[in-house]
């Protein structure tokens, strides 16, 4: 098992990393808009927490691939 | 002349952070009349307070000095722990985990898995984030004390006084109010610090690029986010799945002093925004820690620094311009004392109702329960400062605290997981999955394992536990479980009245 991970190349990391963040990007995108602004007093667009969500994971992405 | 120009300089502007913080703290103390006020600021934070808060809770003068002699050794895989090790699980606590814990109204997160498992939980997470907190006080008041001296040469007693004096007395008349408000002032300060430090450096290289360029060229090593399998300290499987899977969903679901903002929020909508907004602020972290290592490892010539964690030292010292060093050292204090503040602040909170108010004194009036948060606030104080000297003297103290509280992180967010997402697991299922997974965590630290991969392991071990204990032991009632599992989050009516019933006993 130790052999089998030594062999596995480092940008399969970022790979992994990447994935991580795509697959989260997607759930949070199928979060019912309802249950996402609950409790707020406005509907603006800014209180979409989807969107703040979205480009947290956007820099994150940028971030692993330049380093 | 010219440098003791600098260290008055830098005396005046200590002191006028001491005085400023001590005075705007203070102005809070009128909005606190009961227990809600005082623990949970009255329920009435907005997003942005509870979003700066949290990261001037999370950020201390250890985290600053640690870092940065981290990416001084390792490079920008120190990072992780602000990226990785941070954003994501942020985002799962604002959207899944925060709301539950809001909606329920609790004061703490033991309080909740109490409520969601059985008491047995609740005490056995009350008495060790208790312990571990008050622990922390003595520690962070020795590291204040010790900063001063070495940066202005106070005496240790008298900067561990002086820090107590002007930390403890907002927290105790102000609450979580004045901790969260001067949280945000505290990091509005460690920012500008950082982000002068970074000019300097870069102006130093010659710009930005110049910088990357003269690093990339010298220790390609430093710039790689994710290193070998056989690096000590930061393998890139123990990142993923011990950091980024366990640690960091442990740290931002299930840690008081951070949760304990969220609680505090005027509005579902502001609970979540306030921990998704955090991660804003998160993210520019490296700027603070990383640069600092980074500069040291370029600027710094050989010899000058023997052990990584001078790194960060050296630029204040030597690096710095007369005057920035002196901000930069405001920032350090501000980082520790908005740790410092919110310790006191969870640890009272945690003592009073899960173990007080539980146990020894039930039925008292709130005006009975906020005297005695007060008075324990106070209490912990004197506690800490007496305590600080003896960190110096057994400096495995602080090791063995942090390696005592590893051993439930990921126990604790594999029941909480569990007890949130799956509705069969039961109260014995949480109860001996916790118990097993601190157990595998013991043994496997006995072995050396690295602790990445000990957070892992215990993490599924206590899934396991759990998911064998709830299937073998009766379903809980779905009256019990309303509201605070995912299947039983029913429509506001009936949920609201679930709580209403839970809270009258």
């Amino acid at each position: 098992m130790g052999n089998f991970l030594r062999s596995i190349p480092l940008y399969w990391a970022k790979i992994i990393a990447g994935s991580l963040y795509a697959l989260l990007a997607i759930w949070v995108i199928t979060r019912p808009r309802e249950y996402i602004y609950r409790g707020t007093p406005g509907k603006g667009k800014w209180r979409d927490l989807r969107i703040w969500a979205i480009i947290l994971i956007g820099i994150q992405i940028f971030l692993y691939i330049i380093f | 002349m010219k440098e003791l120009f600098a260290q008055h300089i830098d005396v005046f502007l200590v002191v006028v952070y001491l005085l400023s913080i001590f005075a705007f703290g203070l102005l809070f103390k009128k909005f606190v009349e009961n227990t809600e006020d005082y623990f949970l600021a009255g329920r009435a934070l907005p997003w942005w307070v509870i979003g700066m808060s949290i990261i001037g809770t999370n950020i201390g003068a250890y985290d600053y000095i640690g870092a940065a002699g981290g990416a001084y050794r390792f490079g920008i895989a120190q990072a992780n722990y602000e990226w990785l090790g941070a954003i994501p699980a942020m985002i799962i606590s604002a959207l899944v985990i925060v709301p539950y814990y809001w909606k329920n109204k609790v004061y703490t997160v033991p309080e909740f898995l109490g409520k969601r498992y059985k008491e047995g939980v609740r005490v056995i997470e009350a008495a060790i984030y208790g312990i571990f907190l008050v622990m922390l006080l003595g520690i962070f008041f020795w590291a204040s004390g010790i900063m001063l001296h070495t940066y202005l040469g106070w005496s240790i007693s008298m900067s561990i006084v002086i820090t107590a004096i002007v930390v403890g007395v907002y927290t105790i008349t102000g609450g979580l109010a004045a901790v969260a408000i001067t949280d945000v002032v505290q990091l509005g300060i460690m920012f500008v610090g950082g982000f002068a430090v970074a000019a300097v450096g870069f102006i130093k290289a010659g710009g930005v690029g110049k910088f990357f360029e003269v690093l990339r060229a010298a220790h390609p090593q430093h710039l790689k986010i994710f290193l070998p399998l056989n690096n000590p300290a930061y393998p890139w499987l123990g990142m993923i799945l011990g950091l980024g899977l366990v640690l960091s969903p442990a740290w931002w679901c299930a840690n008081q002093s951070i949760i304990q903002r969220t609680l505090g929020a005027r509005s579902e909508w502001d609970a979540k925004a306030g921990m998704m907004f955090a991660a804003f602020p998160k993210t520019l972290i490296p700027v603070l820690v990383v640069l600092p290592g980074f500069f040291a490892l370029t600027f710094a010539p050989t010899g000058a620094i023997h052990n990584p964690d001078q790194a960060l030292p050296w630029v204040v010292k030597s690096f710095l311009p007369p005057g920035l060093g002196g901000l930069v050292f405001v920032a350090f204090i501000a980082a520790l004392h908005s740790s410092v503040d919110s310790t006191l602040n969870s640890a009272a909170t945690l003592w009073t109702k899960d173990i007080y108010q539980k146990y020894i004194k039930k039925a008292a009036s709130d005006k009975h329960y906020l005297l005695f948060g007060r008075i324990l606030t106070f209490a912990f104080i004197i506690f800490g400062v007496i305590f600080a000297p003896f960190t110096d003297k057994f400096p495995g103290i602080y090791v063995a605290m942090q390696t005592l509280l590893s051993f439930f992180q990921g126990p604790t967010l594999a029941t909480l997981l569990l007890g949130v997402l799956w509705w069969r697991s039961t109260g014995w299922g949480g109860l001996w999955g916790l118990v097993a997974g601190v157990a595998s965590a013991v043994t496997l630290s006995i072995f050396r394992v690295n602790f990445l991969y000990v957070a892992w392991w215990s993490f599924v071990i206590s899934l396991i536990i759990n998911f064998i204990v709830s299937l073998a032991t009766p379903s809980e009632p779905p009256e019990k479980l309303r509201g605070l599992v995912y299947k039983y989050l029913e429509k506001d009516s009936q949920f609201a009245e679930a709580v209403k019933r839970r809270l009258n006993g």
